[in-house]
């Protein structure tokens, strides 16, 4: 594989336009990665979900060059539900940007950057994007500008990509008192590959972000998302992952409060079957005063799936008056299932209130009896009861038109 | 309507009910009462269908043998259960459960399902009958709900769907005389010719307000004694030691 992959790094090389700086940022991330690899259960925070063994048993012959050409087809899943700009990725590369909604002095796109950023020696995943990123897109939203309607990243994938690790990086810069909604949604057509996202975002003070993503559509990649948040005095982000369509996914967010009165929500849903095998890892840092952060994660598992929830609220010495809140729940539909929850807090301040809780258990068969003996059929109690679990974490968005998307998404009509 | 013959009712070999036999029928009103653990609460949920009992003898319901049937299926022939304890369902609101159930009740039927208007105009009206704060219906179902409330939208779901036999179970305890008044309108209300009901209970009270036509006496799985609505009171002044 490491082969595979320095000559697949040379021929990227050689059909780009890299700056000289640039491509001594992404050598030095290769040379990272190939002495790293891709992590394995060895290591702490990749115990429940070994990434290596995953892909080699789901790819063969990865391939780190990605030149699927796409058919620009008409046949593009975009949400008809209500008005919103757009970027659309297809198969990795940028086919289409519509911000007509908005003012175009007040929020930037470009995606032509000669990237150069801080290596990131801790994971290798995001050193592999930062050496083999096709494209780079920064989003800046100006000062005081709140978007009319919210921006749309759809990650389109075809039939033709396959045994392909893709390599995106999106950064998001919300300046001071702005105010952006963002949905990332995926529409996979394609099999067996590798995608690995990293995403930045940059949240200045009084702004507020809102960023929900959606993975729902059946199929066999595998993905790592990387999203790094930091947080400016008295800003909010507002997170909801939606995890349910890919074989594997590893949604990893790190969260940074650095300005006072920040607040941080990360809430998600992960409903799982077959051998399909997600995971939310979170780490908040809590690292000024009067910080706040919470997490509400749903779980539900059949047939033979797993779910991992591993969530961290880190609490410095200076952040007094912290308020950390995590819950996890598990629904198993099936003794073939697997969930692993490892709630973690780490506090070094001594006036803060920090809780967690993890649960996981069965569908409760008194409810089911209680529902059935109102005329309902046996599978739509069940189903009435594992919509009604997963609400709870879906009532958290804030956004009622992107809250409806989900709730059709999911299947609940009321 | 409902006729039982020597129900025998076990959990983990443990006898519960030891030949029960009740015959009721259309339009009556029974009252079962007894001491705690005389085995009401197992009959009331082995009617209604629950799963984790071995039954013998048999239960007809209109010429059909009850026990063959699911539990939906038995909801869908008009056999309701107002629970003892109703459960909190998180995340299921309670207006879409009801248009749910009643719904799938209707379609059983072959009878044409309601849509959200007529659905709400009914819901409005039922729980204006039974003085039923409507705002409590967006909320999930019976989660926050007081003891009380329960109970309520117990009665409210009865009268929304209208069974033919209704079975309460300990409908009356934990609730305060206001609401007792407002619960017994709502059954009364449902009597009729057609319409039956089980009324389970420990104490005479709300047997003042729902009179049954029948009092039933069950100690140790068994009826003992079963006589007019005067039984009830001579329970009530007695006890049932003098009984058993």
């Amino acid at each position: 594989m490491i082969e595979q992959l320095k000559i697949d790094f040379n021929k990227i090389e050689e059909n780009s336009k890299f700056s000289e700086d640039n491509i001594k940022f992404r050598k030095k991330n290769l040379q990272h990665f190939v002495e790293k690899g891709f992590p394995n259960k060895r290591i702490e925070d990749w115990k429940f979900s070994d990434l290596n063994q995953i892909i080699s048993s789901n790819i063969s012959n990865l391939s780190f060059f990605n030149d699927k050409e796409f058919k620009d087809s008409e046949q593009i899943y975009l949400i008809d539900k209500f008005e919103h700009n757009k970027i659309i990725f297809i198969n990795g590369v940028i086919s289409k940007i519509d911000i007509k909604h908005e003012d175009g002095k007040k929020i930037i796109i470009n995606n032509d950057l000669d990237f150069i950023g801080n290596s990131n020696e801790i994971n290798p995943l995001v050193s592999l994007n930062n050496a083999l990123a096709n494209t780079y897109t920064c989003v800046t939203v100006k000062e005081n500008y709140s978007l009319n309607k919210p921006l749309i990243i759809y990650n389109i994938t075809t039939e033709e990509l396959q045994s392909t690790a893709l390599n995106l990086r999106i950064d998001i810069k919300l300046e001071r008192n702005s105010n952006l909604k963002l949905v990332t949604i995926f529409d996979d057509n394609s099999q067996q590959n590798f995608i690995n996202i990293n995403q930045n975002f940059d949240i200045a003070q009084d702004a507020i972000l809102k960023s929900y993503k959606i993975d729902h559509k059946a199929n066999s990649n595998i993905k790592y998302f990387y999203n790094n948040i930091n947080l400016a005095k008295n800003s909010i982000s507002e997170n909801f992952i939606f995890s349910t369509g890919s074989k594997f996914i590893k949604n990893e967010v790190n969260c940074n409060l650095n300005g006072q009165y920040s607040s941080a929500f990360i809430n998600g849903v992960i409903n799982l079957n077959n051998s399909q095998h997600h995971e939310i890892k979170t780490n908040i840092n809590h690292l000024a005063e009067n910080t706040k952060s919470y997490q509400l994660i749903k779980t539900v598992l059949n047939d033979k799936s797993k779910g991992v929830y591993q969530g961290k609220i880190y609490v410095d010495a200076k952040a007094q008056k912290t308020n950390g809140y995590q819950l996890s729940k598990a629904l198993l539909l099936n003794k073939d299932t697997e969930f692993d929850g490892k709630p973690e807090l780490e506090i070094y301040a001594d006036d803060v209130k920090c809780s967690h809780g993890s649960t996981s258990g069965h569908l409760d068969e008194d409810s089911i009896f209680y529902l059935m003996s109102r005329g309902l059929s046996h599978q739509q109690s069940k189903e009435l009861l594992i919509n009604g679990f997963l609400m709870d974490a879906v009532e958290k968005i804030t956004d009622l038109e992107i809250k409806d998307l989900i709730k059709d998404i999911m299947g609940i009509k009321e | 309507m409902l006729t039982v013959k020597d129900l025998k009712v076990k959990i983990d070999n443990k006898e519960i009910l030891k030949g029960l036999n009740l015959e009721i029928k259309p339009g009556e009103v029974h009252a079962i009462m007894g001491p705690n653990g005389s085995g009401k609460s197992t009959l009331s949920n082995v009617l209604s269908g629950k799963k984790g009992y071995t039954v013998t003898g048999e239960v007809k319901y209109f010429n059909e043998n009850l026990l063959d049937l699911e539990i939906e299926e038995r909801a869908h022939k008009g056999i309701f259960l107002a629970f003892q304890y109703p459960l909190e369902i998180p995340g299921v609101n309670t207006n879409i459960f009801l248009k749910t159930s009643l719904n799938a009740i209707k379609k059983a039927k072959g009878e044409k399902v309601l849509d959200a208007i007529e659905f709400l105009k009914l819901v409005k009206q039922k729980a204006a009958e039974l003085k039923f704060d409507e705002k409590i219906l967006s909320r999930q179902l019976n989660v926050g709900f007081s003891g009380g409330e329960k109970k309520k939208n117990e009665i409210l779901q009865m009268s929304i769907l209208n069974p033919k036999l209704s079975i309460l179970d300990e409908t009356d305890s934990g609730l305060d005389i206001d609401a007792l008044k407002v619960v017994s309108e709502g059954v009364n209300a449902l009597r009729s010719k057609d319409n039956s009901f089980l009324i389970i209970t420990h104490y005479q009270r709300l047997l003042n307000y729902i009179k049954p036509d029948f009092v039933h006496v069950l100690i140790n799985g068994q009826i003992v004694k079963s006589g007019g609505s005067e039984l009830a009171l001579e329970l009530e002044s007695k006890g049932y030691e003098t009984l058993s």
